[in-house]
């Protein structure tokens, strides 16, 4: 039975919002048009095309003669894959037990209102001990790992507090390196470490753009060339942007000796 | 036969590098039950890295297997569990970023800055460049290492 062009409307309504969440939250051009296609046809479309572009989503629904074509934005957000997982779980499910559009919707809207798994200390503190992890895996003593653990610890509470104020991405990069980097620069000048190098090195490890490069490549290899090279440039001005708040806190408080 | 001081920097290694994929886990918001499993990923990818290195492998070629690892375990992983394979890739290449390689070119473009001499700018523009160069095949390495997984299982006509 194919669906009417009211039933549409409200398909490619869920559809889109299902494919803003998973842009949204760090999934890669590939997934978004899989998933998107497999919730898209649970729900009764005949045919779905999914056009991801860096900054918004198309949608081509069709079903019997009807078809609705409409778009949506994207905008910055964290990655979330617990929110990635979920709704990839949805689109199966649909698929499976055909759930109705209403049963979608709300768990469409369950998934985007759900609080972080993890507190915001916690996550400061766990990625403060992955700071930590790396010195080690770059050859730093014990201080080191104490000197990334607390310097990338006071910058993750920069980086949420910044976040939280709505700056620029870009900006808050260079305002929490710029704090990692003076943090690790003042505690490795007092001479509690032997390996410098190793916890200046690790201690803005946080900001790395890893899913954005990761994506990037990602999507270029499969043919998304557009959406891989914004992330490709996006990973490569975060990575700037890291250069230049940890220089300028090196050249402020170290000297080349770190 | 591993000697026992080998054994042991191993088995820091796997130890430091679980703890670094599963904060980074914690900060994309991986659910709990599956915390383990990236913990798992990111200490065999740098375990695999790190033995190879010990036996004279480069570190490029080294993180590119290293990833070929975390891709074909998370892969699977995924694939069994129903759940997408980002997942699992994503916490589990971190240990393999070139960070120490990237924090030496930037440490060496400042330097290059202040050197007073020919002679000196052109070595430190020269370690620059070579540091810079590897910063680029690690990360390809690594995204090409977790792509091949789906590259070789996941063919499928094209449609239109």
């Amino acid at each position: 039975m194919s669906l009417t062009y009211d039933e549409l409307r409200e398909t490619m309504e869920l559809t889109l919002w299902a494919a803003q969440l998973l842009a949204q939250s760090g999934a890669e051009a590939s997934v978004v048009e899989r998933v998107v296609h497999r919730l898209g046809t649970g729900m009764g479309g005949d045919w779905l095309d999914v056009f991801l572009s860096p900054n918004a989503v198309t949608i081509s629904i069709s079903s019997g003669n009807e078809f609705r074509t409409r778009t949506r934005r994207i905008v910055a957000a964290p990655v979330n894959l617990t929110t990635l997982a979920e709704i990839a779980a949805l689109s199966r499910r649909t698929k499976r037990l055909r759930l109705s559009r209403e049963e979608i919707r709300a768990e469409l809207q369950r998934v985007s209102a759900q609080a972080p798994v993890y507190n915001r200390w916690v996550i400061v503190g766990a990625i403060g001990l992955a700071c930590g992890a790396f010195s080690q895996l770059f050859g730093g003593d014990g201080a080191a790992l104490l000197i990334a653990w607390i310097a990338a610890s006071g910058a993750m509470l920069m980086r949420q507090q910044l976040t939280r104020m709505y700056f620029n991405p870009i900006l808050v990069t260079i305002v929490t390196a710029f704090v990692a980097g003076s943090i690790a620069s003042v505690l490795a000048l007092s001479g509690i470490t032997a390996t410098s190098r190793a916890a200046l090195a690790s201690s803005v490890l946080l900001l790395v753009p890893g899913v954005a490069l990761i994506n990037g490549a990602e999507d270029l290899i499969k043919g998304y060339v557009v959406t891989g090279l914004a992330r490709a440039v996006q990973g490569g001005l975060i990575s700037l942007a890291i250069a230049i708040g940890l220089l300028t806190a090196i050249t402020v408080f170290g000297g080349q000796g770190l | 036969m591993m000697s026992g001081s080998l054994l042991g920097a191993l088995l820091l290694d796997l130890l430091w590098s679980a703890v670094a994929a599963v904060g980074f886990a914690m900060l994309f918001n991986v659910p709990r039950r599956w915390l383990a499993y990236c913990a798992l990923m990111g200490a065999f990818g740098h375990g695999t890295r790190w033995l190879l290195m010990q036996g004279g492998t480069s570190i490029e070629i080294g993180t590119l297997l290293g990833a070929l690892v975390v891709g074909f375990l998370g892969y699977g992983s995924g694939r069994r569990l129903r759940v997408p394979t980002a997942i699992f890739h994503i916490p589990g290449i971190i240990p393999l970023v070139p960070g120490r390689v990237a924090y030496e070119a930037m440490i060496g473009l400042l330097q290059v800055t202040t050197a007073t001499s020919l002679t000196a700018q052109q070595t430190l523009l020269a370690d620059f460049s070579v540091n810079v160069i590897r910063v680029g095949i690690m990360v390809a390495a690594i995204a090409i290492g977790i792509a091949i997984p789906r590259l070789l299982f996941d063919r499928e006509p094209p449609v239109v």
